[in-house]
């Protein structure tokens, strides 16, 4: 009898835990059935920083704008972003409106995964053209000759500098104001009278610049060479080329020779910058909020010094996208959403961006504002990562290569011979 | 005895189904399927199934986001094993198991040997050594991040003031230069392992202190008669006898340590380290499958693992359970 009972009782519970496990999927089925009489649209982004509560004011103003469609916003952390997105693309799911950033935009394209845009841009009212955005992100949003985004933004790495330490080591204009470096020359003859030895043990503790982003640094610099990761073909590994190698040389030189920036080891380096222990560094215009957040740091912003024969900076680019196999409805909708917050970049501006639309960097709101309208100056020669399918894979290759150099585990030719041969590979690859 | 006991009830009853289920069939063998349906579902769904499917999936070009996934045959296998930084990760991967496996069994061991002695707390020790192993090893790397910092950690502070006192003892030391714990290439691998074996001795301790337990006192008695010494004693009792537990834990602890992942993982938040000095064999097949979407690569990397874990534990369960039959 209570073998029974107990049998009876196990059974029930087993049943009930495969009941439930049916029914869970007949609610999530019925969950996503349900719609209001809204038009939904669904919208991710990485935004996670105060650029995020600019998007979300921006994407509420719409809602009011638009009371016929239905906004659902979802921020997602740019570190599992892209998971997220690739997933939802590949297997369903995907949102109807999606940022991606230049560095994957090719790796997105190159699969179909995005909807060519020419047709919306061809009934757009009031009309949407190439006059009406920077050349550099309006060229971006094409890849083989077909245009898949809608670009937002360009955000162009840039020289941040503390004004009371410029001032501290006499390196003013004919005002007395700070006078930021504009080339080589002058980057280095400012950075060894900032790096100072303050507390006389021999080592020093305030340090001329700082390397915050080896990647987007080293990028910068071998533009103005007249080097790239690749070669102009896109074909294969350029980063052992002469201009590479100097730009390299250049950056270890800054660190071992000079001695004007701490090794890139076991050092916050953008803490130094914004707790006043360096006086410069070149990082992107997005981390603007968190110098404003830094009590009682006095700093401005110019364009990057030019340390080759060359202009070039590296830069990003925010671009909005749609699924390919979205319904004409939610295309239509979320064009409209697209296109609202291209016509109001100058909001999306004051969170620390330089916006793609020519009119809105010429407004005076924006020349107005002191960093950006500085950042914004490069704009003309502001230059991405390769623009081809794989240029996020190189990235396993190009980082550590220029940390190696950096670190001095390899010399600069030995690094970046490796990342050539290594980049070579996975271009050949099928 | 107590074994045999619970088989043999465990016989009682389900004789005892069976026959109540008589409506169910022959043997009413369904019944106890039922039960291990859940599982038998999960199992096939969350593991057996993916594991198959990996290999299959290893014998492609597939990239995540294409529609095509066309079959190369063993190109990835070719491709992973003409890739350095393949070689790199074993390289690593191996260093990190030949400092883990024998170091972390001698730590466990005489951490077992220690409780073996201690009459009194006994609990209370057993639950401090093993209360690392229940941490996630998350929480534990972000733990060490800290105590290896070169500049604020603990560790370099202790080292410090160690070296400090003893040259105002008038010891010839040199001054004590902060140890890049996680930055330098050749720290990394050692850094991580000692972060691994605090994380993971309390685990084979238990295991060692139920071997040890299991050893019949009258041994201990006849040696103590004899006059053997403490070293006699475990040299000529202890060792021998603990053999099948020391077999079970340096198998387990291979198979554990050539699955390393999320101590470089968390450390370098995803990345390979100085100069991929943190780089395994794990972490480039999460990196080549979940960050470069290249799965069938990292199927293959996956499966490349399996054949080297495989062969390994083939050796070792061959080198051990030989030395046991010919004692025997």
């Amino acid at each position: 009898m209570p073998h029974s009972r107990w049998q009876r009782c196990c059974t029930l519970i087993v049943i009930a835990f495969l009941l439930t496990l049916c029914g869970g999927c007949n609610l999530a089925r019925h969950n996503a059935s349900s719609t209001s009489s809204k038009l939904e649209i669904k919208f991710w982004n990485g935004f996670t920083g105060p650029d995020g509560q600019t998007m979300a004011k921006m994407v509420r103003q719409f809602q009011v704008e638009n009371p016929d469609v239905q906004v659902n916003m979802q921020i997602i952390p740019w570190g599992t972003y892209y998971d997220k997105l690739t997933l939802s693309l590949a297997y369903g799911g995907a949102p109807d409106v999606f940022i991606l950033q230049a560095a994957r935009f090719s790796e997105f394209a190159s699969f179909h995964t995005i909807r060519p845009l020419a047709d919306l841009y061809a009934s757009a009212q009031p009309p949407l053209t190439a006059k009406q955005f920077a050349p550099v992100p309006w060229h971006e949003s094409f890849y083989q000759g077909v245009q898949y985004a809608l670009p937002l933004d360009t955000h162009p790495i840039g020289l941040y500098y503390n004004t009371k330490l410029f001032r501290e080591a006499g390196i003013v204009d004919q005002n007395g104001k700070a006078k930021p470096p504009t080339n080589l020359t002058e980057f280095l003859d400012a950075a060894k009278k900032l790096t100072k030895d303050t507390n006389g043990d021999g080592q020093p503790d305030q340090w001329g610049f700082v390397i915050t982003n080896q990647h987007s640094n080293w990028l910068t610099i071998a533009h103005q060479f007249g080097g790239d990761i690749l070669t102009p073909d896109g074909k294969h590994g350029a980063m052992a080329s002469a201009p590479c190698l100097q730009a390299t040389q250049l950056m270890v030189d800054m660190i071992y020779k000079y001695k004007i920036a701490p090794k890139p080891e076991g050092v916050d380096a953008w803490l130094a910058l914004r707790q006043g222990k360096a006086a410069m560094a070149m990082e992107g215009i997005y981390m603007l909020a968190s110098l404003q957040e830094q009590p009682g740091l006095q700093f401005a912003g110019a364009p990057a010094p030019q340390f080759g024969p060359k202009q070039g900076v590296w830069g990003g680019s925010h671009l909005l996208c749609q699924p390919v196999g979205i319904s004409p409805e939610h295309s239509r909708a979320g064009w409209r959403l697209m296109r609202f917050l291209s016509d109001h970049s100058l909001t999306w501006a004051e969170g620390g961006q330089v916006p793609a639309r020519l009119e809105v960097k010429r407004s005076p709101q924006f020349t107005a504002l002191p960093v950006q309208a500085q950042f914004a100056r490069q704009i003309g020669y502001v230059v991405y990562d390769p623009q081809v399918p794989r240029a996020n894979s190189l990235n396993q290759f190009v980082d550590p290569a220029i940390e190696a150099a950096l670190l001095q585990l390899q010399t600069p030719e030995a690094s970046m011979t490796d990342a050539d041969r290594r980049i070579n590979q996975l271009l050949a690859r099928p | 005895m107590q074994a045999e006991a619970k088989a043999l009830d465990s016989g009682s009853v389900s004789q005892s189904l069976s026959t109540r289920s008589a409506a169910g069939g022959r043997s009413g063998g369904w019944i106890g399927w039922l039960f291990a349906l859940p599982h038998l579902i999960l199992f096939f769904v969350f593991l057996l199934g993916p594991t198959v499917y990996g290999f299959f999936i290893s014998l492609r070009e597939w990239h995540v986001l294409a529609k095509q996934h066309p079959f190369v045959g063993l190109a990835n296998y070719q491709a992973a094993l003409s890739d350095d930084i393949f070689w790199i990760a074993l390289r690593n991967t191996a260093y990190f198991v030949f400092l883990v496996v024998p170091l972390g069994n001698l730590v466990s061991l005489l951490l077992a040997l220690g409780l073996g002695q201690v009459r009194r707390l006994q609990t209370f020790y057993k639950v401090a050594f093993y209360m690392p192993v229940v941490i996630s090893i998350a929480v534990v790397a972000v733990l060490w991040q800290w105590l290896y910092n070169t500049q604020v950690g603990l560790l370099n502070l202790y080292l410090g003031t160690m070296v400090n006192g003893l040259r105002q003892l008038g010891l010839p030391l040199s001054a004590f230069q902060p140890i890049p714990w996680l930055s330098d290439p050749h720290w990394t691998m050692p850094s991580i392992a000692l972060m691994s074996i605090w994380w993971g001795a309390g685990g084979n301790m238990i295991l060692y202190l139920a071997g040890i337990n299991n050893i019949p006192p009258d041994y201990y008695e006849a040696a103590r008669i004899d006059g053997a010494n403490a070293w006699q004693v475990f040299k000529s009792i202890t060792w021998p006898l603990l053999r099948p537990t020391t077999l079970f834990c340096l198998v387990f602890s291979v198979l554990g340590a050539f699955q390393i992942f999320g101590q470089s993982y968390v450390l370098y938040g995803g990345g390979a380290g100085p100069g991929r000095a943190g780089l395994t064999l794990v972490l480039y097949m999460y990196q080549q499958g979940f960050s470069q979407y290249e799965i069938g690569y990292g199927a293959a990397i996956a499966y490349l693992l399996f054949a080297i874990v495989l062969a390994f534990t083939a050796v070792q369960f061959r080198l051990l359970s030989n030395r046991e039959e010919s004692r025997s």
